[in-house]
């Protein structure tokens, strides 16, 4: 059983959901109007700046040609990755847990990949040229060079994005039609449309399990490849430190790692904020600690490794790269990482800390930290320091690269908190499966034969 | 315009418990709508068979073909040689080929979805508001009066709380 309340009835769940959706208070759109108002004054105003006064505002510069931007694309990609994977793995195992979670991850999920995108339009000096990316016929004659782990990249995410987008809305069909029956004018209109006629016939439960299952089996390798596509961005280039066969499981790795602390603190604000405290509980907290416990171990093994093949390799280069990260300009970042998302993870071992709400809401918060900084360290570090010492420089991210940064965390925020008013955040016919099922007594039919 | 019975139900047993009363009475087009899936409905209503699989299966199948013949097709449209090394690159490719199976795949799923259980839909159907909350409805084609008469009795009998007359067609 989910619910810490156990007299909840399948009523209470309709009523608490729909609640959700139609009441809103004050706080929500003073909270809203603060993160759009961000998302304008962080994020397109010094887009519209650097797209005026060209790439020359952002700190990026030879040798360091790549900066916050792209850390930030992988930080956004990398968070994407927990929601829909997580919700995949738990469908198919089964796992009761997630229903009450996994609708606000896949939502994660959505909106990450969205700002991920544009923080590539950002990155791009002529964004107005992004559509030459795609395959298309055109009077050029050219097409894009499909040997390029840049269109793998446009190939993996635009599949991800659709099918994510695909698997949250089809989850949500049945709740659709439940939120119709409740709401009334434009709610109404948009419900009716967004449920396509759906009716919670056997038939209709059926097909939506065939094909939610099919689509869950093929999100899981989809996601996998998304992640370790986005490191040959870096592996498949031959910058000491990034040519390395071991980033696309790091990578992976450390998705699925900050995805999982996003959704502690997703989860924690959803409790808190929504008022969802009877579905949300401790269990769902203490799981999601286990679980990033363990990742955290990996990251942090596979984090030694990377370390120890650099230096076992004993190339001057890949050594010099390795030491630059743990001693050089950067070092204090590099520890930093090491105490959010290696030392600091191991609290989770203890029940108490995994069932607490606050700490691990501020230990989510920090793994994220950790983990912006490890992608960071990714470029900045292995940029400054490539082969030739006078070709060495340093990286330090302009006013406006910071300033973008703070404006795709604003997006994101008012992305979701969009997405709160429109989608039910917790599935209303799976928590109910998690209940216990209404009995009057009557005996079970039995086939005569 | 068919009639349709409709018992509501509290619990999903006894819903599933009607149904199996009245396909032994020989009604043989029964619906069960529920606000979650039930277990069991398949031993009382007969297993039902999804062509979904094949839609993925076609679409994924698809989606490689796809994938690969773009890749290597604009290769040999635009040519680029690097290093003397095969314009049609088989490892990278792959990759195309791999995000096209999914992609293709994820497609012709939905579309196997919306086919076979027959959305959007176009047309009023027998539908029961209660039972996307907490009631359990057992819907029923009934040919004629004598039917549909048949048809409440038995609903009433295995429990039903109430009992309605639509007239919506299909079911």
């Amino acid at each position: 059983m989910q619910a810490e309340d156990p007299n909840i009835s399948y009523a209470d769940v309709n009523r608490d959901i729909v609640r959700s959706l139609v009441e809103t208070g004050p706080k929500y759109y003073v909270t809203l109007a603060i993160a759009f108002g961000l998302t304008l004054a962080c994020f397109f105003f010094p887009w519209f700046y650097q797209l005026n006064y060209g790439l020359g505002a952002a700190g990026v510069n030879h040798p360091s040609v790549w900066g916050t931007y792209l850390a930030s694309f992988i930080f956004w990609i990398g968070l994407s990755h927990s929601g829909t994977l997580l919700s995949c793995v738990l469908h198919i195992t089964k796992s009761p847990w997630r229903k009450a979670m996994y609708r606000s991850a896949e939502a994660m999920t959505l909106f990450s990949l969205m700002v991920a995108a544009t923080m590539v339009m950002v990155h791009l000096g002529r964004p107005w040229f992004i559509h030459w990316a795609v395959p298309y016929p055109n009077q050029m004659e050219l097409w894009p060079n499909f040997r390029s782990p840049l269109l793998f990249d446009v190939m993996a995410i635009t599949t991800y994005l659709t099918g994510s987008s695909i698997f949250i809305y089809m989850g949500t069909i049945p709740d659709f039609a439940a939120v119709r029956d409740r709401t009334t004018g434009w709610r109404r209109h948009m419900y009716v449309l967004l449920s396509l006629g759906w009716r919670g016939t056997d038939t209709e439960w059926h097909r939506l399990g065939w094909a939610y299952t099919f689509l869950a089996v093929l999100i899981i390798p989809l996601a996998v490849s998304v992640h370790s596509i986005v490191s040959w961005d870096f592996a498949l280039s031959l910058v000491p430190a990034m040519h390395q066969t071991i980033f696309a499981p790091y990578f992976v790795v450390g998705a699925i790692y900050s995805g999982t602390a996003g959704i502690v603190t997703v989860m924690f604000m959803l409790r808190k904020y929504m008022n969802f405290g009877k579905y949300i509980t401790k269990l769902h907290f203490d799981n999601l600690g286990k679980l990033l416990l363990v990742l955290s171990l990996i990251w942090t093994y596979i984090n030694i490794l990377e370390l120890f093949t650099g230096w076992y390799s004993g190339t001057s280069t890949e050594y010099e790269a390795l030491t630059y990260k743990l001693f050089g300009y950067y070092a204090p970042l590099y520890w930093e990482m090491i105490l959010f998302c290696a030392v600091a993870p191991l609290l989770l071992i203890s029940t108490r800390f995994r069932t607490s709400f606050v700490p691990m809401l501020i230990l989510s918060i920090a793994i994220n930290i950790g983990m912006y900084t490890e992608r960071f360290l990714i470029i900045g570090t292995s940029l400054s320091r490539q082969y030739l010492p006078d070709a060495w420089g340093l990286y330090v991210p302009s006013l406006v690269e910071i300033t973008i940064l703070v404006g795709s965390l604003a997006m994101f925020v008012t992305l979701f908190m969009v997405f709160i008013k429109i989608f039910p955040s917790v599935s209303i016919y799976e928590v109910k499966e998690t209940l216990p099922e209404p009995e009057d007594g009557v005996a079970e039919w039995q086939p005569t034969q | 315009m068919a009639t349709n019975a409709v018992g509501l139900f509290h619990a999903p047993a006894t819903a599933l418990a009607a149904a199996g009363e009245l396909k032994g009475a020989g009604f043989a087009s029964l619906s069960l709508i529920s606000p979650v899936p039930i277990k069991g409905v398949e031993a009382v209503l007969g297993k039902k068979k999804s062509v979904i699989k094949r839609f993925t299966f076609v679409g994924a199948i698809s989606g490689g073909l796809f994938g690969f013949a773009l890749a290597a097709g604009t290769a040999v449209l635009y040519l680029h040689p690097t290093g003397g090394r095969p314009i049609i690159t088989i490892p990278p490719f792959l990759i195309i080929t791999y995000e096209m199976t999914i992609l293709f795949g994820i497609l012709a799923t939905v579309l196997g979805f919306f086919i076979s259980a027959r959305f959007p839909a176009m047309r009023e159907r027998v539908y029961v508001p209660e039972a996307a909350v907490d009631k359990f409805a057992v819907t029923v084609l009934c040919e004629d009066d004598a039917r549909f008469r048949r048809a409440e009795t038995i609903l009433r009998d295995a429990g039903a709380e109430e009992v309605r007359k639509l007239t919506q067609e299909g079911s």
